[in-house]
């Protein structure tokens, strides 16, 4: 990294207005200009037939370069398009959204519009005169090695792809051997085509080829004690026979897979009653033996032999997601006893069969075989007559399987999310540690916040983000939010299954494999390899000191003022990935590797002395003072959108594009997410007199799209609060308002805005204006 | 000869389902069948049908035999094969219908209610042997003779309307029956199928 001269913030930036794209036609673009010159003093403005043009950009460079300009205005399209454009040399510049939110979304040539394009050159100017062009994170000494936890298929095959990536790998098994629970099974689901047959399951041989690999540090019977640090240094604490010993990474792999549910939870289907009725898993182990299926009460053969599916898998009582593999492994299993003996008569008794992938094959074949398949919930298994009986959805009525040989109960998985053979580290803590940070009612509490808010609505029943896997810690993280890394509902360790595939909410540690999900080896090892990328991103990311995802690049990060910090802790409790630590004395200390960006930790600080160098309370503070607020009796009401950058903004910008149309009276300031919207911004804005404010974002709780994962929670948990402010002010409530949109609502967003623009209309003109 | 049902009397068998498909004609391909009633659905007489080859062939993996050995179902097939062409997992509805009902006389079940069914044989197969033809007239009386005078004159008088109907449109003969010009052949051939049949 190349160090410059500590960068300063643009004191004389060049504004540069854009008459392309139907911007010059619903717009006077030397008017715009002259709001620059006349009320900023800016010595250089110029407008442009098209500012991306080669002629444009060229013009705008020239300026850079002979230095008469160190800053920029692009008065022009969204900051979403032509990024790429619009980048001089580190420059600052900051883009005034005159095409997507103006000429595109508002009648040409009206008094409002005029005035709208106006707010957006005042509020970009004073956008850019208070940038600083942020420089990289200091970066530490940085590890090029993988950390990879559990050597079942997952963890085996992380490490060969990382290797494959060129980057050496510890992986760390806390049993004496290699292979997880693959090495138990008696045959694999088919995984080649044509996917019909029972296959072997190619563990061995991955077994050997890891072993075999001289930058693959294989350490069995080893357990990680304790992990600190951050992407990229990470130094690991790890136990081998009572002996520890420190190693350094630069990211973390977690595969340590599945343990199977408690089948002594399921005595409503005998399990315990009878040794003839066995798990799933212990079926495995006596067809693995060889020989003729022998019943484990009297050695006779098995000639009978019923499966009951979803044992214990979605049910509310025990684990209320779909399992995934178990009508699979089943399927296996039984076709396995009828290849085996074709006088056997195998039952499948199941509710609806899932065959994810090519499973769907599999299926088929076992029904060529004979596998005789029943559709309909198991209600009563009865011991001593060795029945199942089940309700047969196709013929309507009960049906009685008795005199059965052996009954089969397909449990399910739970993630090893958690250690089962380690001991809870604080365990009135734990829970909250787990699961708290993903249930927007639950109560975060050092900040002080009540659930819900002090008006907020009741706590709604997640019993889904109850289930918590019993056991200690697997990383032993030395956070301050904690040891665990935290999950997601039922248990799975991910922050999202659908838009952050692997990520945890601990930067640099990805999950794969079913402790993130249920899945079959076929797709834990794929699930492998897309954790390893993501890990590999994270130590380059940290190498080069830039933001991981979903901020790719940003090279900004939070720093505290010290001096003004009140260790209140809000930043250290709130941000949604365990970024911050505290030292002794309770002042926080930001681990920029671990800084996902969002600001969550800014919007937090009741002194508003958490800054990025490039976006801080003081800026949008300026920028919502920036805007012209007609008085009172202009009959034209302000509101204030402060729009999420990652789904709320694109809606808008895609409703734009659609020539969607909305109120003029909208002003919209982008919030890297609305985590970071600080109260301040929202008593600012009414002091100034605008009639309303409204933060879109992302949808939170349980099903969230928040892409900090809380960020939009923590908003909601806020807001609550505003009311007293708002009665303070003598102000109705309904002036301050949230909104969820996701990245599809573009024909919604337009709806939103102008509903509320017609609730803020017949409310009187907030008094405060003009003062 | 047929294998006998490995536990008959038995209200619900697991061996049943494995019985069926070692034992019918084209039982093994109903293994595939995955119960989306196309079958039943495009039986033309499936609603005379008891249960229908879809729910049928679900009672046989039940194990439902005594339900299945004295359905109605496989006597109502009039083997038109509409089933078997739509099916989409390829399964030989009609073969397996029919093996069933050749399995429940064999095995001494009687369809509990194919009393309809046999008297509507016997017309038809007097009237084939008698002329190597069906006449419907002649075909539809002895049907409904077979239920006592009072029926048929019931049941004549309903469908009068539609007989002189057809009989208007040219659609039914009036006079003799028309016959086949070799009886002699006919009988020969019906005879030894039968001695065919016999043999097992
Ligand atoms: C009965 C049954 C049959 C199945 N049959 C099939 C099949 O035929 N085909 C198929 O594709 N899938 C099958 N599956 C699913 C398959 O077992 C899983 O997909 C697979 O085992 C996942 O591999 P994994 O490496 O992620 O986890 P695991 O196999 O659970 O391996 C995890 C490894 O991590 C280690 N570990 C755990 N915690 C720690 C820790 N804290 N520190 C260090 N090490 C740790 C464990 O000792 C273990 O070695 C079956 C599942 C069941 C229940
Ligand atoms: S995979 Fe099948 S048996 Fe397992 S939980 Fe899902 S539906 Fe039930
Ligand atoms: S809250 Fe967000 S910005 Fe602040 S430290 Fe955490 S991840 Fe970084
Ligand atoms: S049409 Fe074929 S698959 Fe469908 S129910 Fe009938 S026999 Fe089964
Ligand atoms: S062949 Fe028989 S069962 Fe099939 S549709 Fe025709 S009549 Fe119905």
């Amino acid at each position: 990294m190349t160090e410059t001269a500590t960068p300063t913030k643009p004191k004389k930036p060049g504004v540069y207005v854009c008459k392309g794209c139907g911007i010059g036609e619903a717009v006077d673009a030397d008017a715009l200009a002259n709001v620059a010159k006349s009320e900023f003093r800016i010595q250089t403005t110029a407008t442009q037939d098209a500012c991306c043009s080669d002629e444009g950009v060229a013009a705008i460079k020239a300026d850079v370069d002979a230095g008469t300009v160190d800053g920029v205005v692009v008065a022009a399209c969204s900051h979403r398009v032509m990024a790429d454009r619009f980048r001089f040399n580190g420059t600052p510049v900051v883009r005034a959204n005159l095409r997507e939110h103006v000429a595109w979304s508002q009648p040409p040539g009206e008094e409002d519009t005029e005035m709208l394009a106006a707010d957006q050159v005042r509020m970009a100017i004073t956008q850019v005169q208070l940038t600083l062009p942020p420089l990289p994170s200091q970066v530490q000494e940085y590890s090029r090695t993988l950390l990879v936890l559990g050597g079942g298929i997952t963890g085996m095959t992380a490490a060969r792809e990382a290797v494959k990536a060129g980057h050496p790998v510890i992986l760390v098994e806390k049993t004496d051997q290699l292979g997880g629970w693959a090495n138990k099974w008696a045959g694999r689901m088919p995984y080649r085509p044509p996917y019909r047959d029972v296959q072997d399951s190619g563990i061995a041989k991955l077994v050997e080829a890891v072993k075999a690999d001289k930058d693959i540090d294989v350490k069995l019977d080893t357990r990680v004690v304790k992990t600190a640090g951050q992407p990229g240094a990470f130094t690991v604490t790890l136990s081998h026979g009572g002996q520890e010993s420190v190693v350094n990474v630069g990211a973390v792999v977690v595969a340590t897979g599945f343990r199977p549910y408690d089948a002594t939870k399921l005595g409503h289907l005998g399990y315990g009653a009878s040794p003839d009725i066995v798990t799933g898993v212990e079926l495995e182990a006596m067809l693995k033996a060889g020989g003729e299926l022998k019943r484990k009460s009297d050695g006779k053969p098995v000639k009978h032999i019923a499966f009951v599916q979803c044992a214990g898998s979605r049910d509310p009582d025990h684990l209320p997601y779909c399992s995934s593999v178990c009508c699979g492994v089943s399927i296996k299993q039984a076709l396995q006893i009828t290849k085996a003996d074709a006088k056997a008569s195998a039952y499948i008794v199941y509710e609806e069969l899932r065959t994810p992938g090519t499973a769907e094959e599999f299926y088929r074949q076992a029904q060529e075989a004979g596998v005789i398949f029943m559709k309909g919930k198991a209600t009563k298994v009865d011991a001593g007559a060795m029945q199942v009986s089940y309700t047969d959805e196709l013929l309507g009525t009960e049906v009685p399987l008795a005199g059965l040989d052996m009954i089969v109960l397909a449990t399910g998985m739970v993630p090893n999310s958690t250690d089962p053979d380690v001991p809870v580290v604080e365990p009135e803590k734990s829970e909250a540690q787990l699961k708290g940070d993903i249930n927007p009612f639950s109560a975060i509490p050092v900040a002080g916040y009540k659930p819900g808010g002090a008006e907020g609505p009741t706590p709604p029943a997640m019993p889904h983000l109850d289930r918590i896997p019993e056991g200690g810690p697997i990383l032993n993280l030395q956070y301050r939010q904690g040891p665990h890394i935290p999950v997601l509902a039922d248990g799975f360790s991910d922050s999202h299954y659908i838009c952050f595939p692997y990520e945890t909410r601990r930067t640099g540690i990805y999950t794969a494999g079913p402790v993130r999900r249920p899945m079959d080896m076929a797709e834990s090892a794929e699930d492998a390899a897309g954790a390893v990328m993501k890990a590999i991103q994270a130590i380059q990311g940290s190498k080069m000191g830039v933001s991981l995802h979903p901020r790719v690049g940003d090279l900004s990060f939070p720093k505290v003022g010290h001096e003004k910090c009140t260790k209140c802790r809000r930043c250290t409790v709130e941000c949604p990935f365990g970024a911050i630590d505290e030292d002794e004395t309770g002042r926080p200390i930001i681990n920029p590797a671990r800084c996902r960006r969002c600001g969550t930790c800014m919007g937090a600080c009741p002194v508003q002395t958490i800054t990025f160098d490039n976006y801080n309370p003081q800026m949008v503070n300026a920028m919502i003072e920036a805007n012209e607020i007609p008085d009172e009796f202009s009959e034209k009401p302000r509101i204030l959108v402060l729009a999420c950058e990652n789904d709320a903004y694109p809606a808008l910008d895609m409703a734009g594009i659609n020539r969607e149309k909305w109120s003029p009276y909208v002003r919209t300031i982008p919030v890297r997410c609305l985590g970071s919207v600080t109260l301040q911004w929202v008593s600012t804005a009414l002091q100034k007199g605008y009639d309303g404010i409204m933060l879109m974002g992302c949808k939170s709780g349980d099903d969230y799209q928040c892409h900090f994962v809380k960020g939009s929670a923590i908003a909601k948990e806020r807001m609550s609060k505003v009311g007293e402010t708002l009665k303070s002010l003598a102000l109705e409530k309904e002036r301050v308002t949230m909104a969820e949109v996701s990245i599809a609502d573009s024909h919604r967003v337009p709806k939103v805005l102008n509903e509320f623009a017609e609730l803020i209309g017949g409310l009187d003109p907030n008094p405060m204006k003009g003062f | 000869m047929t294998a006998p049902l490995p536990n008959p009397g038995k209200k619900y068998d697991l061996d049943f389902a494995r019985w069926v498909y070692d034992n019918v004609n084209g039982g093994d391909k109903m293994a595939l069948c995955m119960q989306c009633g196309v079958c039943s659905g495009s039986c033309p007489i499936g609603t005379n049908m008891d249960h229908g080859p879809r729910k049928l062939f679900m009672m046989i993996r039940a194990g439902m035999q005594e339900a299945v050995m004295t359905s109605n179902t496989p006597a109502n097939c009039t083997s038109c094969y509409r089933c078997v062409v739509r099916c989409p997992r390829s399964v030989p509805v009609t073969y397996i219908l029919q093996d069933l009902l050749a399995k429940q006389a064999e095995l001494g079940y009687r369809a509990k209610d194919s009393n309809e069914n046999i008297a509507f044989a016997k017309s038809f197969w007097w009237s084939a042997r008698a002329f190597g033809r069906t006449d419907e007239r002649l075909v539809t009386a002895k049907y409904y003779w077979s239920f006592g005078p009072a029926e048929f004159w019931k049941r004549s008088m309903e469908n009068l309307k539609i007989a002189l109907g057809f009989i208007k449109k040219g659609r039914m003969h009036i006079g003799m029956p028309h016959s086949v010009k070799d009886k002699k052949g006919l009988k020969a051939i019906l005879d030894k199928a039968r001695e065919i049949e016999s043999r097992g």
